[in-house]
């Protein structure tokens, strides 16, 4: 039974169309990922999902049954700025998160202290959230968004604005909940965060579908014609004409094969093309990264165009060029 | 657990019980609750002082050719400020004011040719208070005329004064003139005593009179007050997207319904305080002493009944109104443009004050008395100081708050999409629209 199920929604602003005939459907245990540049509609996809808003046509299903608000309680959602009260108390500000979801106050302010010691952030419970930093504020939301162990996570931006050390950190809360068998679902803009974390993603253009399905689905429905290269010495190999275009950087090159029968072969060639000229110290044959699929995806026909013909197909095949024969 | 429910009372509870504690807790509340009663206090007593604190130095010019005449007014003047400060006496047993009631100097003045110019000259400088120019009558028999020209126009005060004395000191003259002895005159004179009725459950018109202007003005502050208190706050958790993560939580309505419960919880504390306070003094019989008058603070058990019953009421009518302006708007400058819906009403009560003391059972009165939007404040004053019927009373409460449930009904769904409209401030077709949509 999928945990939530969206079947043909639509929803149109004024006269702007958010989203435009959107199915996804997304497992228990797995991380899903809402992939799309700004203003592609993944907040009003999410909004929609949490009964915030009401779709136009369509049908949300959260838990194996139309939409109601009751079952919110089995739902955690963090928004993509920040919510929380100003100049209120951390600690008070959770508790009240927490008995707004039927827990008591006992209950909810052990979640939150225990919450706050795994997430490295206890010394911040007894102050204003105003004091906080922007990182902090998001690991408290985050905190207030779990505390009544819901069992779908929705999260709209989740590491925006993070550093490092603390995006990893969540990341890796996402995933040890997702082990607990919860399903998680974050949308972002960063298709780099994607690769590393989820299972199943759905990719949105304009309000429009233009791509779902498992992450290796999808990758292995793609030609592996992406080769990485790390090397010290000359370049002249990159003059290979199995290569279709590069990006180069200092002792480092991103190419695209030219679309062959062969690319295996052709990566061996240019392989041994390269050791004649320069010491390689690293050599990948990949598929093209989920941010290239999407540009490949949208680029070169007008928008429009392209949500109208992709619409309604969650795995739209790659252009011919890529495909081997 | 009450999930199921159209809106669970508990979440309301808890929505409530926040708004009340964080804003209970904040310096505004501290400061607010000391500098309003500050403010009315210098409003109410403000303008009765200032009409008393000129009195020790009035200083009057009377120019009359007949100087018979302007010193029989001298002497008048002074007795009747003399049977004045006597009444004070007697009617307060309580200590006496250590200021001087008021007392006017006058000045009699034969008219020269530069009279008027050198009047003039002196009321520029401040010498004198005010001339009083008498022209003798036209014929025997007739009367005078009088110009009187005031300094400014807070010496208008003096103006009736004048008048009566003169009143008194023509009509002791004619009395005289027409052959009776200067003493049975003097009987006629006599002003006429009434008492007061005792059959009105305030012992002092006057005063109460006074305190319930201040609780009306009280009522009309706290209610315009914490209804914008109410729309301001929807604002800021709009544009801080709290609403996102409770709207993801919660029903609006409950969200709603805690916002406005809690916000007129703090205006009721506050009300309280002051109404504590206030009757403590009462209660220590600390009085006021205003020139010649005495104030104390006069409320009955049913004054303040009533003031609780119409207060709450109107905060509950403004409130919601109020919140459907926040869930309208996205900055407090688009609130400003908005809020004459909240401002006007109330303004309106104001301006009708005058008409309220001056006839409380008058049929203008007892209409918009029973106007939904003037109810709270008038029919509060209506049932203070006049005589309104019960089924008046009763209708008014019915109307209210009858018009207070179609209110919520609307603004829970202006409320429940707007909250959810950044960007810009919808249109009056948009709004209408709302309402079919949800």
């Amino acid at each position: 039974m999928p945990i939530v199920e969206l079947k043909h929604v639509r929803k149109v602003y004024d006269t702007k169309v958010a989203v435009a005939d959107l199915s996804l459907s997304i497992e228990p245990g797995t991380m899903f990922g809402l992939l799309g540049p700004n203003g592609s509609g993944k907040t009003s996809t999410i909004r929609m999902i949490i009964g915030i808003t009401v779709p136009d046509s369509g049908t949300v299903s959260l838990f194996g049954n139309p939409f109601v608000r009751s079952i919110l309680g089995r739902v955690g959602y963090l928004p993509e700025e920040r919510g929380l009260y100003k100049k209120m108390n951390v600690l008070d500000q959770l508790i009240f998160m927490g008995r707004l979801h039927y827990l008591s106050a006992s209950l909810a302010e052990h979640r939150a202290r225990s919450w706050a010691e795994r997430l490295l952030i206890t010394e911040a419970l007894p102050k204003k959230t105003e004091d906080l930093s922007k990182g902090m504020q998001q690991k408290i939301q985050f905190i207030a968004t779990l505390l009544h162990d819901p069992d779908l996570i929705i999260m709209d931006e989740p590491f925006s604005g993070l550093d490092p050390v603390n995006a990893s950190l969540l990341m890796d809360t996402l995933l040890e909940l997702r082990r607990e068998g919860k399903a998680v679902m974050f949308s972002t803009h960063r298709m780099d965060q994607v690769e590393k974390l989820c299972d199943q993603i759905a990719l949105i253009h304009r309000g429009h579908l233009i791509l779902s399905g498992s992450m290796s689905e999808i990758k292995s429905s793609y030609p592996r014609n992406r080769v990485h290269i790390t090397f010290e010495g000359g370049d002249g190999f990159l003059r290979n004409p199995a290569i279709e275009s590069l990006k180069q950087f200092p002792g480092m090159a991103e190419i695209k094969l030219r679309p062959s029968p062969n690319l295996a072969d052709d990566a061996q060639s240019l392989l041994a093309n390269a050791l004649q000229y320069a010491r390689v110290t690293r050599f990948e044959v990949t598929e093209p990264t989920l941010e290239e699929i999407f540009i490949e995806n949208v680029q070169g026909t007008s928008p429009d165009k392209v949500s109208l013909e992709l619409a309604g197909d969650p795995l739209p095949e790659p252009e011919g060029s890529f495909l081997d024969a | 657990m009450p999930r199921m429910g159209s809106v669970s009372m508990r979440n309301v509870w808890i929505i409530a019980h926040r708004e009340y504690i964080e804003r209970v807790r904040t310096r505004g509340f501290l400061i607010t609750t000391i500098m309003i009663p500050l403010i009315i206090g210098s409003f109410a007593f403000g303008s009765i002082f200032l009409g008393s604190k000129a009195s020790p130095d009035v200083h009057i010019a009377v120019v009359s050719s007949d100087t018979q005449l302007a010193l029989d007014l001298q002497t008048e003047l002074q007795r009747e400020q003399q049977q004045k400060i006597d009444a004070a006496a007697e009617a307060d047993t309580s200590p006496r004011p250590e200021k001087a009631p008021s007392h006017i100097i006058v000045d009699a003045i034969d008219p020269g040719p530069n009279t008027r110019a050198e009047l003039d000259q002196d009321l520029g400088s401040g010498d004198i208070d005010g001339y009083l120019w008498i022209n003798p009558a036209p014929a025997p028999g007739g009367r005078p005329t009088f110009t009187f020209t005031p300094r400014s126009s807070s010496e208008r005060s003096v103006r009736p004064l004048l008048a009566s004395a003169m009143h008194a000191v023509l009509i002791r003259e004619q009395l005289t003139h027409r052959g009776i002895v200067a003493s049975d005159a003097e009987t006629m004179m006599q002003p006429v005593e009434i008492n007061a009725s005792t059959a009105s459950n305030h012992d002092d018109h006057t005063s109460a009179e006074i305190s319930v202007s201040v609780l009306f003005f009280v009522m009309y502050l706290v209610i315009m007050l914490y209804g914008m208190n109410v729309a301001r706050s929807i604002i800021e958790e709009k544009t801080s997207r709290i609403f996102e993560v409770m709207l993801a939580t919660i029903r609006p309505e409950a969200m709603m319904a805690g916002k406005i419960l809690g916000v007129g919880a703090v205006g009721l504390t506050q009300v309280g305080i002051w109404l504590a306070a206030a009757l403590t003094l009462a209660g220590a019989s600390v009085a006021v002493h205003l020139g010649g008058d005495t104030f104390h603070i006069s409320l009955t058990l049913a004054q303040v009944f009533f003031f609780f019953v119409y207060f709450i009421l109107g905060y509950l009518f403004y409130a919601s109104i109020a919140a459907a302006l926040g869930a309208m708007t996205n900055s407090e400058q688009e609130l400003q443009q908005l809020n004459m819906f909240l401002v006007l009403p109330l303004l309106f009560c104001f301006v009708m004050l005058g008409t309220l003391i001056s006839n409380p059972d008058g049929t203008l009165s007892r209409v918009l008395a029973l106007v939904p939007p003037f109810t709270p404040l008038m029919m509060y004053f209506r049932v203070s100081l006049g005589q309104p019927k019960a089924w008046e009373i009763i209708l008014s409460l019915v109307l209210t708050s009858a018009s207070i449930i179609a209110i919520v009904w609307v603004t829970s769904r202006i409320y429940r999409i707007g909250v959810l409209m950044y960007g810009k401030r919808p249109s009056i077709p948009e709004v209408l629209r709302w309402l079919k949509y949800s």
